[in-house]
């Protein structure tokens, strides 16, 4: 056990640091970025920007190093200078990067022009690391600074705001899943082949069918737009609380931030997570009930004049539950992705609609953030499932 | 009458019961599934909707009628005589026409991921089987691997950088003609749906891979596959004649699951702004780009919902069915 375990905690180890390779070398080749901007501004002419503007920009952001010096500073904030042993400064002369490149329009394979980098001016060296603003690397929780969205501001503010949000959503969606979905599951399976079972499982198996912003958008419609607009009670739709305070008819007044306007405005977007997670979960406890009845030690249970409730709560639940436990756990990092386009359906603003902001305006350190964070959370969550098989269910043998 | 007597009018035909192929027996089991039926028929009536697009529609796809945003539904073009069935979106084109040929586009971009991933999860999954030993340890590590990730975020990465680089994505010009003429596109917007079809392939056959490793991994033991050893069958033979034929029913459903998935993938993605992008008509791009409309006109973003809610719950029933039908075992 010990030998696995830490075989696949390695093994965790290493699917994150190559995901964070592989993206950010992938961001890295993205045209656009902050200097785009900056070109574009130069070309019309209208703003005196000198080659030396540029240089300091590109060296704020970082861009005048080579990617694999960039990768480093970013994942563990090193190098930053010399290596200095026993006060002797060791590779300062090592070339890092470039300065000032120098551009020039070359004729590429297929017979177009385009500007490449063909040289260098001014290299940068080790030494010249020395003194600059850095990060303390994502490995040590330091995110780096927001080029866009909040200029210059660490990554770490932008996140954390945003996290406890998407964090509000999912909780309640992962606690009313639960509460919902496993009495449902287990009703639908104790009364197999009854009317209720049936409605159920036709029920459930659209609600796994059901793309999610398109269920958004009905309950928009049905339990916002039509009613405010026929004079009825509403529920608000859009961001996470409102900014002018607002009137529902039959429920009264609502002050903007408050808490109960905090609480209308949950209602939607936890629906269209719950009611899709609800049908997924339910389905897979009925299934695993259905099994679980048929065993001969229910049959005992029953034999020996156990009552129905004994029966199915403590002798067939607690077994059901054994790989539902396994599907909760790796269905959380999945919720993550989920909250993405629920978020960008009712504007909430957690970190799957920053994901989708970030990314549409080209703020990488932000995107890379967040993908670090979910990367890390599902490689865990994966571990924890396979941890967890093997505590529940002592049948599965390692190798 | 006694027993006696009835027994002697039995005859041999009458008691047997007729003999049916392997074929027969699932189409019947098939045809039973009455929600499987339904939705096959659904599917067909779309695919031929779709198939028919330029001969249904009078409009063309990307046909601006200045000054006519918004009109209402039935509305006649007075100067053709042509009619706008569903009315004209918010910058003044056929949304009826718009939405055949997102169909159109969106099935076809569907059924190429599902083709493109099938073909690659059953080779590797065949070869990862079979040969087993470091061929498998070094297959399936990779797709354990990729499966770790977080797709839907991967997905975005990748799609916005495929899509910003477009120029940059060698695609032979064949492959690009041949989609245009699928989905009635020009070279240019064909190599955006192409883009999205590899991102989606490109995930997509992982679970394929699995699916079929499992199930070559339990034929590998059979005894035909034995006796055909015996009788001197090479490798590369006993995948395609044992291994691959005898796979199909799990694949097969896995395939009819695989579109339902990849209509909602293909739609979300635009949804969110990274899949085929605008004058280039998707279901999924239609919704995202007429959703701020929602107040006042909630039929825009409402109409192309319907087909991709209805392909996904159809796909879903079909590939149901066919599960009930090519092996019941498997039934939850």
């Amino acid at each position: 056990m010990t030998a696995y375990l830490i075989r696949r905690v390695l093994q965790s180890i290493l699917v994150v640091f190559i995901s964070a390779i592989a993206t950010y070398v992938l961001l890295s080749f993205a045209p656009g970025g902050p200097m785009a901007g900056l070109r574009q501004i130069t070309q019309s002419g209208r703003f005196q920007i000198t080659e030396e503007d540029i240089a300091r920009i590109r060296a704020s952001f970082e861009l005048d190093l080579n990617l694999s010096i960039r990768f480093s500073r970013w994942l563990i904030g090193m190098p930053r200078g010399p290596v200095v042993i026993a006060g002797n400064e060791y590779f300062a002369d090592v070339a890092v990067g470039c300065r000032k490149p120098i551009e020039a329009e070359v004729l590429n394979s297929r017979g177009e022009y385009e500007i490449k980098i063909v040289g260098c001016k001014e290299t940068v060296y080790l030494k010249d690391l020395v003194g600059r603003r850095t990060s303390n690397g994502i490995l040590r929780g330091d995110f780096g600074l927001s080029w866009r969205i909040l200029r210059d501001r660490p990554v770490s503010d932008l996140i954390e705001s945003r996290l406890a949000k998407t964090l509000q959503l999912i909780g309640l969606e992962v606690m009313l899943s639960l509460l919902i979905g496993i009495p449902l599951g287990i009703y639908s399976a104790v009364r197999q082949y009854s009317k209720f079972d049936y409605i159920f499982t036709t029920l459930a198996f659209m609600g796994s069918a059901m793309p999610s912003f398109f269920f958004g958008l009905l309950l928009i419609l049905t339990f916002s737009i039509i009613p405010k607009g026929a004079g009825l009670p509403y529920i608000p739709a859009g961001l996470s609380e409102s900014v002018r305070d607002y009137t529902i008819p039959m429920i009264g007044d609502v002050v903007a931030g408050s808490a109960k306007d905090r609480i209308l405005h949950l209602i939607l977007p936890v629906t269209v997570l719950t009611l899709i997670n609800v049908a997924g979960w339910s389905r897979f406890i009925r299934a695993s009930m259905l099994d679980v009845l048929r065993q001969d030690y229910v049959r005992t249970a029953r034999a020996k004049g156990l009552r129905e409730i004994t029966v199915i709560m403590k002798h067939a639940l607690r077994n059901a539950l054994i790989p539902f436990v396994t599907i909760v756990v790796f269905t959380i990092p999945a919720l993550f992705s989920g909250a993405i386009i629920t978020e960008s359906i009712f504007a909430w603003p957690g970190m799957g609609r920053l994901y989708i902001l970030a990314l549409g305006d080209y703020d990488y350190p932000v995107a890379m953030a967040i993908f670090f964070i979910l990367a890390v959370l599902t490689v865990f969550a994966t571990l924890l499932r396979d941890i967890l098989y093997t505590i529940v269910d002592p049948r599965i043998r390692l190798n | 009458m006694t027993v006696s007597a009835q027994l002697d009018k039995l005859d041999a035909e009458s008691v047997s019961i007729e003999e049916r192929s392997p074929f027969q027996i699932v189409f019947r089991r098939f045809v039973r599934h009455r929600l499987a039926m339904i939705s096959m028929a659904v599917m067909l009536a779309i695919f031929i909707i779709t198939i028919l697009a330029p001969y249904i529609t009078s409009f063309e796809v990307d046909e601006l009628d200045v000054n006519k945003y918004f009109v209402p539904f039935g509305t006649v073009d007075e100067a053709t005589g042509r009619i706008h069935y569903l009315g004209t979106d918010n910058i003044g084109r056929d949304y009826f026409s718009r939405l055949i040929y997102a169909g159109r586009i969106s099935l076809t971009v569907a059924l190429l991921s599902v083709f493109i991933s099938e073909t690659i999860g059953i080779l590797v999954g065949s070869i990862s089987g079979f040969y087993g030993s470091w061929v498998d340890a070094i297959l399936m590590r990779f797709v354990e691997f990729m499966l770790t990730i977080p797709t839907l975020p991967l997905l975005l990465i990748i799609s916005s950088m495929l899509l910003r680089n477009q120029e940059l994505i060698p695609i032979p010009e064949s492959v690009l003609t041949f989609v245009g003429k699928i989905m009635l596109l020009g070279p240019r917007d064909a190599r955006n749906a192409v883009l999205i079809v590899i991102v989606l392939a490109g995930f997509g056959w992982l679970s394929s891979a699995q699916l079929m490793r499992g199930t070559v991994l339990s034929l590998r033991e059979q005894t035909f596959v034995e006796a055909s050893r015996s009788l001197g069958a090479s490798n590369i033979w006993i995948i395609r004649k044992h291994m691959i034929p005898n796979a199909m029913a799990p694949i097969i459903v896995d395939a009819s699951l695989g579109l339902a998935g990849y209509v909602v993938a293909e739609a979300a993605l635009a949804f969110l702004g990274f899949g085929i992008q605008d004058p280039v008509p998707t279901w999924g791009n239609m919704l995202s780009a007429t959703q701020t409309y929602m107040f006042d006109k909630p039929w825009l973003p409402l109409l192309p919902g319907i087909p991709i809610f209805v392909c996904s719950l159809a796909f879903n029933y079909i590939g149901d069915g066919l599960r009930d039908a090519l092996d019941p075992r498997l039934k939850l």
